[in-house]
């Protein structure tokens, strides 16, 4: 079964066509990554998947479930993870705090006025394995606002991780970093993704990135789905390149 | 423990130090131990409100009618039904919590300025029904016709009516009660997600908390604190007042809240003593003591948006 | 019984004309600087107190057509020194500001002008009702309903035919665009906020006709504004015409059958709408922060 099953998904505002038809399978374990120039649709199609409006027309199944009318937070309830282009995180907790609210909220402990020792313990466990796995736990006391760059997606991933989610859905990682940040940033989601097994989506601008991790790449042009294949596929795919080269990207 | 952490207890223990004496304290400096009593439940008002406001990061401005709500079911209670201080509290607890629960149902799909738009009209409903209904009510003249009851313990009565340190040490309790709920609440798993609205409501969104849901909840426990405040309140001067209802008692709160500083705990209590003392000393003074208190709200937002306290913790960085 | 019930709605018709005026300068206001006005009471008060003060010279139609534009310089000069510093924060900084503010106006106009009431003469024609049939219908509250009428009419070809209501218009549904277009949205706010104070103003010169000058009158007509912008649907201009006018009929029509509750139907009113339609009868979807 795949994790994700997006069924001929169209957008609409008012005449505005966002996403035209689009359809995608991914597999569990598979890491797909979404790209295309400026205005192709990607971050309209992403807010479909997670949730954010619903399509104008056409399914989305999500472990086997049609999520297509599901809000926001069920569908973070069912297993889906997502980090934001901008970072969204809690600038002035620290990264601890950040990931223990994620981690209380997964565990299913939000409405509680109380945790007692072991239910505290595990928490505690969790948020240091999470931050272990992003290498951010010697920052762990450190407020998310004041870290750098690199150190606040990372704190963000860690959070969406804390989730324990089935699906995790990157919207830019790597925007507005240097080479040395981005390459951080890449190995962590290599790891996430080779050692951890991670289902990944996510959409990118820096081919890089893309061709190093994806097992599969998609292009978006002007709403539609222009080709899907793995990365060598893409890259000798002439429309893409036409895509690329015709349009101001 | 750490020097934080024992830095925090010392300022803890100065805190209920200075509020367990305040009797003993006030009188050299020409206070006298009413004023106490009622800037411990205007301060208690303010923190409730600030449940919400600073903790949450909601907007109401119309906070003041569970207020009103609470002193008039405290009221009502002991004038038609019982004379029992601790049912009528417990009524008008009822009251400003149940009513707040309601209404918030209606409330919360909004959020910013339209929320507190929708909040102060809500709250003037109620205004204008104590305002109106006076033949329950006592309209404009408020409620009158009822005193606050000495508490039977059983073995022994505690006499709040006639001393006014008694009532005092009754209304510092009934603080200490909620206080501590309040800061429970807010250490606990919930009270984190409260913050967390507070910090980035969209993340909090993605993190699957049902924000709707939690404000909700957030609303209802300020509400039911705001009555209990309310219901305190009548018993200070036997008296209801439908002014406690208008909007701009709610105004009077969250300028408490504000002016002590929002993101601290017991700011509100601070500022609920500043703008008490203060009020009271200018309307002495002047008749014109309303266009001073409205030249304090505007300074305090022009030039101290954050507080007595964030003042001072700002200084310290 | 049709007398009366003629009688009490076109009562309702006539004071939701006046809800109208102010309601659409608060909304205004609200909808492009995300401000709640609080002291649009206030400046509805001054706005009559300078009627009253300069009627002795020249006239009332003279105060008509000068206490309004006087009135919005004063709101411009507020908005410039007050309001400007406030529009990046949280929103509950503005809506403090101006709730002090309305205290200060209070405060001051009692102070300037006494705390009795002060009469307001009218020109004598006015006063007149139309006939013995409609007597109710004086020529003074006609006469409100027509400026009511003409200032709406000239505030929605302001909008839609000038740069300024074209800026209006796109800075409420989009600042930042319209920022990034190069247009000065600081200025913007400023006429825009003038634009709302005028119509404060114009209702406080009307009112004043009406029902006297005292200091305290304004906070009395502000509940009601909120309420028509809430019923009619926040962001929606229009809304809040209809809103005006439909909670002024509601009023008028429950005081035939129960006068006792006639004020309190608008808040009815609203709680239902709130019940049935969150965003009001023409607000926008999504007009939620």
């Amino acid at each position: 079964m795949n994790v994700l099953e997006i069924d001929n998904v169209t957008k609409r505002f008012g005449n505005l066509v966002a996403v035209r038809d689009v359809s995608l399978s991914v597999a569990k374990g598979e890491l797909c990554a979404i790209i295309g120039p400026n205005g192709a649709g990607k971050t309209t199609f992403f807010n479909l998947i997670s949730g954010f409006f619903p399509p104008t027309s056409g399914a989305i199944t999500f472990d086997g479930r049609d999520i297509t009318k599901l809000s926001t937070h069920e569908r973070v309830t069912l297993g889906m993870a997502r980090t934001f282009q901008i970072t969204e995180i809690f600038p002035e907790l620290t990264v601890f705090e950040n990931v223990r609210i994620a981690a209380e909220v997964a565990g299913g402990y939000r409405l509680r006025p109380w945790m007692n020792r072991s239910e505290t313990e595990k928490i505690h466990e969790r948020v240091e394995e999470t931050l272990k796995l992003v290498s951010l736990e010697t920052k762990t006391d450190r407020l998310v606002g004041e870290l750098a760059h690199g150190d606040q997606r990372a704190a963000e991933i860690a959070m969406a991780l804390a989730l324990k989610p089935h699906l995790l859905l990157l919207d830019e990682p790597t925007a507005g970093m240097g080479d040395q940040e981005t390459y951080q940033i890449t190995q962590l989601i290599r790891r996430l993704h080779r050692d951890s097994n991670y289902t990944i989506v996510l959409i990118e601008h820096d081919m890089r990135v893309v061709f190093h991790l994806a097992d599969r790449i998609c292009v978006l042009d002007q709403g539609r789905m222009l080709a899907q294949g793995t990365p060598k596929e893409i890259a000798a795919n002439e429309t893409v390149q036409a895509a690329y080269l015709g349009s101001a990207a | 423990m750490s020097a934080e952490q024992t830095r925090k207890l010392i300022v803890l223990a100065a805190i209920w130090a200075a509020l367990l004496l305040a009797p003993y304290w006030m009188a050299p400096l020409g206070g006298y131990t009413a004023l106490a009593t009622r800037v411990l439940v205007l301060g208690l008002a303010a923190m409730s409100l600030n449940f919400l406001l600073g903790f949450t990061g909601v907007l109401s401005f119309g906070h003041a009618a569970y207020f009103g709500l609470g002193a008039y079911g405290a009221g009502l209670t002991l004038k038609f039904l019982a004379a029992s201080t601790p049912l009528a509290l417990i009524a008008g607890m009822l009251l400003g919590g149940v009513c707040g629960a309601i209404l918030g149902t209606l409330i919360v799909r909004r959020r910013g300025v339209y929320f507190a738009m929708v909040t102060i009209a809500f709250g003037q409903v109620f205004y204008y029904i104590a305002f109106q209904w006076s033949s329950l009510t006592g309209g404009d003249d408020g409620l009158r016709g009822f005193s606050r009851q000495p508490i039977d313990f059983g073995l022994f009565k505690l006499d709040i009516l006639s001393s006014a340190n008694n009532f005092y040490y009754f209304v510092l309790f009934c603080f200490a009660v909620v206080v501590g709920a309040m800061g429970f609440i807010l250490r606990s798993p919930f009270g984190r997600t409260m913050i967390a609205i507070r910090e980035n409501e969209r993340r909090s969104r993605f993190l699957g908390i049902p924000v709707e849901r939690h404000i909700w909840i957030a609303f209802t426990l300020s509400c039911f604190f705001m009555g209990l405040a309310g219901g305190l309140y009548a018993l200070v001067n036997n008296f209801a007042d439908p002014r406690g209802l208008h909007y701009s008692q709610s105004g009077d709160f969250v300028m408490m809240a504000v002016m002590g500083g929002m993101r601290s705990f017991w700011g509100p209590l601070l500022g609920a003593t500043v703008f008490v003392v203060l009020q009271d000393y200018l309307s002495s003074i002047t008749v014109n003591w309303m266009s001073f208190v409205g030249l304090l709200f505007v300074l305090v937002v022009l030039f101290f948006p954050r507080g007595l306290l964030g003042f001072i913790q700002r200084s310290k960085a | 019984m049709t007398q009366l019930l003629l009688f009490n709605v076109t009562n309702g018709l006539i004071i939701g004309a006046f809800y109208v005026l102010m309601a659409l300068g608060l909304s205004l206001i609200l909808n492009l600087s995300n401000v709640i006005n609080f002291a649009h009471g206030g400046f509805l008060v001054i706005g009559g107190y300078i009627a009253y003060t300069i009627t002795p010279y020249i006239g009332f139609w003279g105060a008509l057509l000068l206490a309004p534009p006087l009135t919005a310089i004063l709101g411009l000069a507020v908005e410039r020194v007050l309001i400007r510093p406030l529009y990046g924060r949280d929103p509950l900084y503005s809506l403090l500001l101006t709730f002090g503010l309305a205290f200060i106006i209070e405060d001051g106009t009692r102070f300037i002008w006494g705390p009795q009431g002060k009469p307001v003469t009218i020109p004598a024609f006015l006063a007149q009702p139309l006939s013995n049939e409609l007597f109710f219908i004086t020529g003074y509250r006609l006469f409100m309903v027509a400026v009511v009428m003409i200032a709406v009419a000239l505030l929605f070809l302001l909008l839609r035919y000038t740069r300024l209501g074209v800026r209006i218009r796109a800075g409420t549904l989009d600042l930042e665009t319209v920022a990034a277009l190069g247009i000065n949205v600081q200025m913007l706010r400023s006429l825009n906020f003038a634009v709302g104070i005028f119509l404060a103003g114009l209702s406080g010169v009307l009112a004043a006709g009406q029902l006297g000058l005292e200091p305290t009158m304004g906070t009395g007509l502000l509940m009601p504004s909120f309420i028509a912008i809430i019923v009619g649907g926040i962001g929606s201009l229009p809304g809040t015409l209809v809103g005006g006018l439909l909670i002024g009929v509601a009023s008028g029509l429950t005081a035939v059958f129960l006068p006792a509750a006639s004020e309190a139907v608008i808040y009815v009113l609203m709680a239902v709408v709130l019940l049935l339609r969150p965003r009001g009868l023409f607000g926008e979807e999504g007009m939620m922060s």
